[in-house]
């Protein structure tokens, strides 16, 4: 019975998603970067911990609208009986269709997030009406920010913000368009990709401003010679000494 | 090149206007004010035009007040590809271009290009920071160096000792 049920909903989630790919243009594939030949390009989509942190919110907004909307239905149904009992259908309506249609939009906002990340730079896709696509190379990032709230913490995933250069007033609200920075949500392992990416930032020498790599010459590239080097550099004067020596001896 | 990674059939070069259907997407736009927005999108269409030469690209447009955004290419610092419901209907997209200039919005926004995915690959392709390593000096035969870390260092000095020592005692070994 269960597993039925569930097959229902997984057709049912199906035939939202072929329309929303054949008529609403959503793209079917994740997204890809251009890379060379040789480079690996991973693409992923946040932890499924980040869906069930998205269905908690669920849960407890639904709760929430639901009660208040009974206690309403109640407070008519007690003052007049019968046009309380006039309204029942619509009541029912809306408490059931908006939270159905929610749930929907939770899996389909899961379902449309994806990270692409190669080893030059990274690709965040979002959103179902309006599709948004950002792409960074590491080369101009300037800071990455780790942020987790406490109930994120229970759940395991962290937030990963990647910005680069620029600024100007961050329009408040507009969480999707935010300029001049990547926002990756629900990551299992935030972590380690924070670490991963500053140390590819970190490998470019420039300032991260579109500045020349030509300005960034590897100028150090002659010291660092250890102990070591400096007795064997001694060693070969001293085989070099002796070289025309034993020419001298040999002739 | 890297360009050939991308659909070959694709040259930003040759876009110089928008795509016709931008006007029915203006058009569209226009609606919700009463078509009172129309008149200024359809001039805007009238006199977009686009340049993508190999160092940058610039755009122009407006009939009374001009306006003109240049950029090169090594300024980008993030694309954003965002396309609407509408636009996804007639295949348009806007390309926003954003460098490190501090306004909030994109500095430029490409908008009415049927490719619009290859564009915003070809503009991935000459940021800065996409292509390969930069290149490393060349020697007098023209081959690049190949700088060796430190421990390579070491290993090269103990070869070249190790091929010192030899030589020297070739002679005794004749001997």
């Amino acid at each position: 019975m269960n597993e039925s049920i569930h097959a229902a909903c997984t057709w049912c989630y199906e035939g939202v998603w072929s329309m929303l790919t054949n008529w609403f243009r959503v793209p079917r594939q994740p997204p890809t970067l251009p890379v060379a030949d040789d480079t690996v390009v991973t693409s992923f989509r946040p932890s499924d911990n980040y869906l069930r942190y998205l269905k908690l919110f669920f849960w407890i907004g639904c709760v929430a609208v639901d009660i208040g909307l009974a206690i309403l239905w109640i407070v008519i149904a007690v003052a007049s009986p019968l046009v309380g009992v006039l309204i029942t259908p619509l009541m029912l309506f809306v408490m059931i269709v908006p939270d159905i249609v929610a749930y929907v939009a939770i899996h389909l906002k899961f379902d449309t997030m994806w990270y692409v990340l190669s080893d030059r730079s990274m690709r965040i896709r979002r959103g179902i009406w309006v599709i948004h696509e950002t792409t960074i190379t590491f080369e101009n990032i300037q800071n990455v920010r780790l942020t987790q709230g406490p109930i994120e913490r229970y759940f395991g995933f962290a937030n990963l913000v990647v910005e680069t250069a620029g600024g100007g007033a961050s329009a408040e609200g507009q969480s999707h368009g935010q300029p001049h920075q990547g926002i990756m949500v629900g990551l299992a392992n935030a972590s380690e990709l924070r670490d991963c990416i500053m140390d590819k930032a970190r490998q470019s020498q420039s300032a991260g401003l579109g500045d020349d790599r030509h300005d960034s010459g590897k100028k150090c590239m002659a010291t660092g010679f250890t102990d070591v080097d400096v007795a064997l550099l001694a060693e070969i004067r001293n085989q070099i000494v002796q070289l025309p020596l034993q020419n001298a001896t040999g002739n | 090149m890297p360009e050939t990674q991308n659909d070959s059939a694709f040259d930003a070069t040759k876009i110089t206007r928008p795509a016709p259907v931008l006007l029915t997407y203006y058009v569209l736009v226009s609606v919700p004010s009463l078509f009172l927005a129309l008149p200024l999108l359809w001039f805007r269409f009238l006199t977009l035009r686009y340049t993508f030469d190999h160092e940058g690209v610039s755009m122009r447009w407006g009939l009374l007040f001009r306006k003109e955004i240049l950029l090169t290419y090594r300024r980008i610092q993030d694309i954003h590809l965002t396309r609407n419901l509408v636009q996804r209907w007639f295949g348009l997209a806007t390309v926003g271009i954003q460098t490190a200039s501090g306004s909030a919005g994109p500095e430029m926004s490409i908008e009415g290009i049927l490719e619009a995915e290859p564009l915003r690959d070809f503009l991935y392709q000459q940021m800065r920071g996409a292509r390969g390593e930069p290149e490393l000096p060349n020697d007098a035969s023209g081959k690049p160096v190949s700088l060796g870390h430190g421990t390579n260092t070491t290993e090269l000095l103990r070869e070249i000792r190790d091929h010192l020592a030899r030589i020297n005692r070739l002679p005794e070994d004749q001997q």
